[in-house]
């Protein structure tokens, strides 16, 4: 027990160092990679080693007669959560959802000092301490808190008051209910039952399972599947038509989404927000083939009134491409990705 | 001899005016089942010749007789939308809100009392017997001043209905005028036999007359669940018609009308809202009463009816989110549109919120757990492991309430360089929340295994395997459910919403299969110590009071998600909304009015409480008969 336990405070001082040098800008955050396509596991994980490592700390610390306080170690831990946040994940996290993450975490540390009489009371004790001005440092602590705490809060309330000439927060609504049906060029489909005509297995019949079968590997690396190469001339077929569409995405939509699919083409920066990265799993992997079809055919201006604040400057394609290029390029999207297109079966 | 026979015939006599009841509207309803006139019927479409016209169901796309005139176009104005100076959907919104909290509390208190009297009746300790009996009978004494508030306020309902939407309701009344009747005689009916089994109660406590009260609480539930389900008929309607064409001419088929293709979802999902509901808001009334105790008599009795309460709602609470997941997977077969305006569109914000209620209830109830483990002694062997559950529900609640659309700032989203975080991005879909409420709600499951042992030592022969067994049980189901959520992410989206039934199935699993086992390990175990009810620390009576007000917050905003999904609809694709008001709430506006909704309720029912003690003041003494420290063991505890 011993032994697991140094090894678990050996990985909470690596740790909280590495920690201390991300929040001082010593060591980049990016030094300890966050790999892409693991990112969310991976956040969970160093999280989870943290915690034994925490565990480890408090353990060795009790056994050599230096028992971190219950209220420090609540007070130390959600602090290190708040920087962790902030310092540790990389691009930065917007406020709105530290501010989440914190109060949640804010709430755990609460249940967990609190979850028995004993843990509570010690946990008080401090703050008791203080209120009793049981000792003369104490007393001195609570004159400084009467006169900090009102300034601390007014200083937040003048904070939240003041006029400010920032951009306003915007609660973007990325994936707008899309319209029961769409007419592009002259023809009406219907969302929810339409298909797209060259995902088709080589007898020409619409089949899901034969194109899932030949996108890409997902992860890192993207690799085709063997015999399945789109710019093999020999290729007919499904495959045929994902060249074509490859053709026609990287004739026209690539300067924006990038030869990676990422939403960081040559013009990306330009815009804010950058345009759309098919390869995270939260856009085209969550819809209908048709959805897409319908935003390509449509653009930035086709959004929907439920689409505000209609931030995108994607043209209107059916003005520039037909019906079937539009299809080809959505099928080429998808294998490019490894992503298979939402189906309600 | 013949008083109790006398009283065993008025009792059967009762019991059998209640069954009257109960099929009194369904024998009315026969004859005239459309209308209330004669239903047109073929022969008679003969007899008209050709000036009967036809009709295609919406929905069930089958042919009818247009018997019905199609949805008004309204205009705005006095005509079709009367007002005050203000919103008028606004007062609906109130009056409408504070019914269903009423009805949703008078429905689920009496299934609580029918299952305790039920509980009572069967066990063998005469003091345990007698226990459940005055619990079930104050359960019921709670309910029902509540009940003629309910009705109070479904009449404000109806009238505002009348007065500031006379087109619309006189569209839905035309076409539900036979289940509307049905309705207003089936309150008739649930009124009678509520009466009866409550001023009843002591006549008929002991031998066959318990039976034949028991009897009439199945009966009166019966009806109260029906009464619900007529009622979810007309919002199904509004949200996914059925039995009228296009122009919403109804087509004389009523069945079509009520069996809607959200009806059966909608049904299920609020009846276990109700029972979590009524549950949380009876515990919250024990946990006002303990804190309230002067004595420790009443501190053990009122921490008894907390926790029996509690527990009641959460059993109830843990199938919820996969009721609610059924009711959205049909949201989605009907209407694409409708799922991704909920849950990826214009009200996906709510439904972050939403997971933060949910998230709440489940913290509420853990925290409510090992609050109550310190009043056990023996229980002190688990405290120092539940740092490993906050952990394991804090990391599932994070993941579950992340949102996949962030809200900030534009320079915020230029410095994430793009509008999805490609860490916490991954968070924000559906198959990291599975996995995030699986794995909350399989740690709840721990933790009311941990209670249930909690001064108990477990005699059994094979204890040390069995212990193990668990463990393992447990530590393979949270792997299953994480490998579950990240292999989502490499699958099409159709196989992956097919996951949470084996996600579902683990944490189900572990429901009943280690409650069961934890129950044969733990009979005849050795007693570490009583429990000692009353002796419980005050800030487990607060969680109860979260676990209510979250409940009722909850309510309140489902309702309204679910409402305002029709957008600009009175009937979803039927009758178009063309007041002033038929746009979408701003969320903070939304959140507001919701928080006034869950103050007034609470504000009332504080008086509604005051009543009850009022009443509770006059009772006889034997009403506090024999409680706690001696008190034994409820069932729902061990």
């Amino acid at each position: 027990m011993k032994a697991l336990m140094s090894i678990g405070a050996l990985v909470g001082v690596v740790g909280l160092l590495l920690l201390v040098g991300m929040i001082f800008d010593v060591i980049p955050s990016n030094t300890v990679r966050l790999v892409e396509g693991y990112m969310p596991f991976q956040m969970l994980l160093e999280f989870t080693c943290y915690v034994a490592g925490f565990a480890g700390l408090s353990y060795m610390a009790s056994s050599i007669g230096m028992a971190i306080p219950r209220f420090w170690q609540g007070i130390g831990f959600w602090a290190f959560v708040l920087l962790y946040l902030k310092f540790r994940v990389y691009p930065p996290i917007p406020f709105s959802v530290r501010a989440m993450y914190g109060t949640v975490s804010l709430v755990a540390v609460f249940m967990w000092v609190s979850a028995n009489e004993e843990d509570w009371k010690e946990f008080k004790r401090p703050i008791m301490n203080v209120l009793d001005a049981s000792s003369g440092t104490n007393k001195l602590l609570r004159y400084a808190y009467l006169i900090l705490l009102p300034i601390i809060i007014g200083g937040f309330s003048f904070n939240a008051m003041v006029p400010k000439s920032e951009e306003p927060i915007e609660l973007r609504t990325v994936h707008p209910a899309p319209p029961a049906s769409t007419k592009v060029h002259g023809k009406t489909f219907v969302l929810q039952t339409s298909q797209n005509p060259y995902r088709v297995n080589p007898e020409g019949k619409y089949d899901q399972e034969f194109t899932n079968a030949n996108i890409v590997e997902q992860g890192m690396g993207r690799l085709m599947k063997p015999n399945a190469n789109p710019w093999d001339e020999k290729n007919e077929g499904y495959l045929k038509y994902v060249r074509e569409g490859g053709e026609i995405f990287f004739q026209n939509c690539h300067f924006c989404h990038g030869d990676n699919l990422n939403g960081r083409g040559l013009h990306a920066f330009a815009f804010n927000p950058i345009p759309a990265n098919f390869t995270d799993p939260g856009t085209i992997a969550q819809l209908q083939e048709t959805f897409i079809f319908w935003r390509v055919s449509k653009g930035g201006i086709g959004l929907p009134n439920e689409g505000f604040p209609w931030a995108s400057v994607m043209p209107p394609w059916e003005q520039h491409l037909t019906v079937d290029e539009i299809w080809k390029v959505v099928l080429f999207e998808y294998w490019h990705t490894g992503y298979y297109p939402r189906t309600w079966d | 001899m013949g008083r109790v026979t006398r009283k065993n015939l008025f009792s059967i006599m009762a019991l059998c005016a209640m069954v009257g009841l109960l099929l009194l509207p369904i024998v009315m309803a026969l004859p005239s089942p459309a209308t209330g006139e004669e239903a047109p019927t073929a022969d008679g479409a003969k007899k008209d010749g050709d000036k009967v016209e036809k009709g295609r169901d919406v929905y069930y796309k089958t042919e009818g007789i247009v018997v019905g005139a199609p949805a008004p176009k309204t205009m705005d104005g006095p005509r079709d939308y009367p007002r005050y100076n203000f919103e008028s959907r606004v007062l609906l919104w109130f009056a409408n809100q504070q019914h269903l909290y009423y009805g949703s509390f008078v429905l689920a208190v009496p299934i609580f009392c029918m299952v305790i009297e039920f509980m009572g009746v069967m066990t063998k300790d005469k003091a345990l017997a007698k226990r459940y009996d005055q619990l079930a009978y104050d359960f019921i004494k709670i309910s029902l001043t509540a009940y003629s508030l309910t009705a109070i306020l479904g009449g404000i309902l109806i009238f505002t209905f009348l007065t500031l939407y006379p087109a619309f309701f006189g569209y839905l009344s035309s076409i539900f005028r036979p289940v509307m009747h049905i309705y207003a005689l089936m309150f008739v009916a649930e009124s009678g036999t509520l009466y009866v089994y409550y001023y009843g109660w002591d006549k008929m406590k002991e031998g066959f007359l318990k039976w034949i009260h028991l009897s009439m609480s199945v009966i009166l539930n019966v009806i109260g669940t029906l009464l619900m389900m007529l009622a979810n008929s007309w919002i199904g309607f509004m949200m996914s018609p059925a039995g009228v064409d296009e122009q919403g001419r109804f087509l004389g088929n009523i069945w079509h009308v009520i069996h809607t293709a959200l009806w059966n979802p909608l049904n299920v999902h609020r009846l276990l809202g109700n029972m979590a509901f009524g549950g949380g808001v009876v515990a919250a009334y024990a946990a006002y009463k303990f804190l309230a105790s002067k004595t420790d008599e009443d501190r053990a009795h009122y921490d008894w009816m907390g926790y029996i309460a509690m527990a009641l709602g959460v059993a109830f609470l843990i199938p919820l989110p996969f009721a609610g997941y059924w009711l959205m997977r049909e949201v989605y077969a009907y209407r694409q549109q409708m799922g991704i305006t909920l849950m990826g569109g214009l009200l996906a914000w709510l439904f972050i919120i939403q997971a933060t209620m949910i998230g709440i209830l489940f913290l509420s109830t853990n925290y409510y757990l090992w609050q109550a483990m310190g009043r056990m002694r023996g229980a002190e062997k688990y405290q120092r492991y539940i740092k490993y559950l906050v952990f394991l529900l804090a990391c599932g609640y994070l993941v579950f309430i992340t949102p996949h659309t962030m809200v900030m700032t534009p320079a915020e989203l230029k410095a994430m360089g793009g509008q999805q975080h490609p860490v916490l991005g991954n968070y924000g879909v559906m198959s990291a929340k599975n996995g995030g409420i699986n794995v909350i709600i399989t740690t709840t499951v721990l933790s009311f295994v941990w209670y249930m042992r909690g001064n108990k030592v477990s005699t059994v022969s094979w204890a040390k395997f069995g212990n193990i067994f668990m463990g393992v049980f447990f530590a393979c189901a949270y792997i299953n459910i994480i490998w579950l959520a990240i292999y989502g992410y490499y699958i099409p989206a159709n196989v992956r919403v097919g996951l949470s039934v084996p996600q579902v199935a683990t944490t189900l699993s572990c429901l009943f299969f280690m409650f069961a086992l934890n129950s044969v390990m733990m009979k005849g175990a050795k007693q570490m110590g009583p429990i000692e009810w009353g002796k419980i620390s005050v800030r487990s009576q607060y969680a109860l009071i979260m676990l209510a007000t979250a409940f009722t917050w909850m309510m309140g905003l489902m309702g309204y998600i679910r409402s305002s999904v029709r957008l600009f609809w009175h009937v979803n694709e039927i009758m178009r909304d063309n007041s002033p008001w038929a746009y979408t709430h701003t969320t903070g506006f939304a959140a507001n009015m919701i928080s006034f909704n869950v103050l007034f309720f609470w504000l009332s029912i504080l008086f509604v409480f005051w009543l009850g003690s009022l009443a509770a003041k006059k009772a006889p003494v034997e009403a506090k008969a024999g409680v706690p420290g001696s008190v034994p063991q409820p069932a729902g505890s061990h």
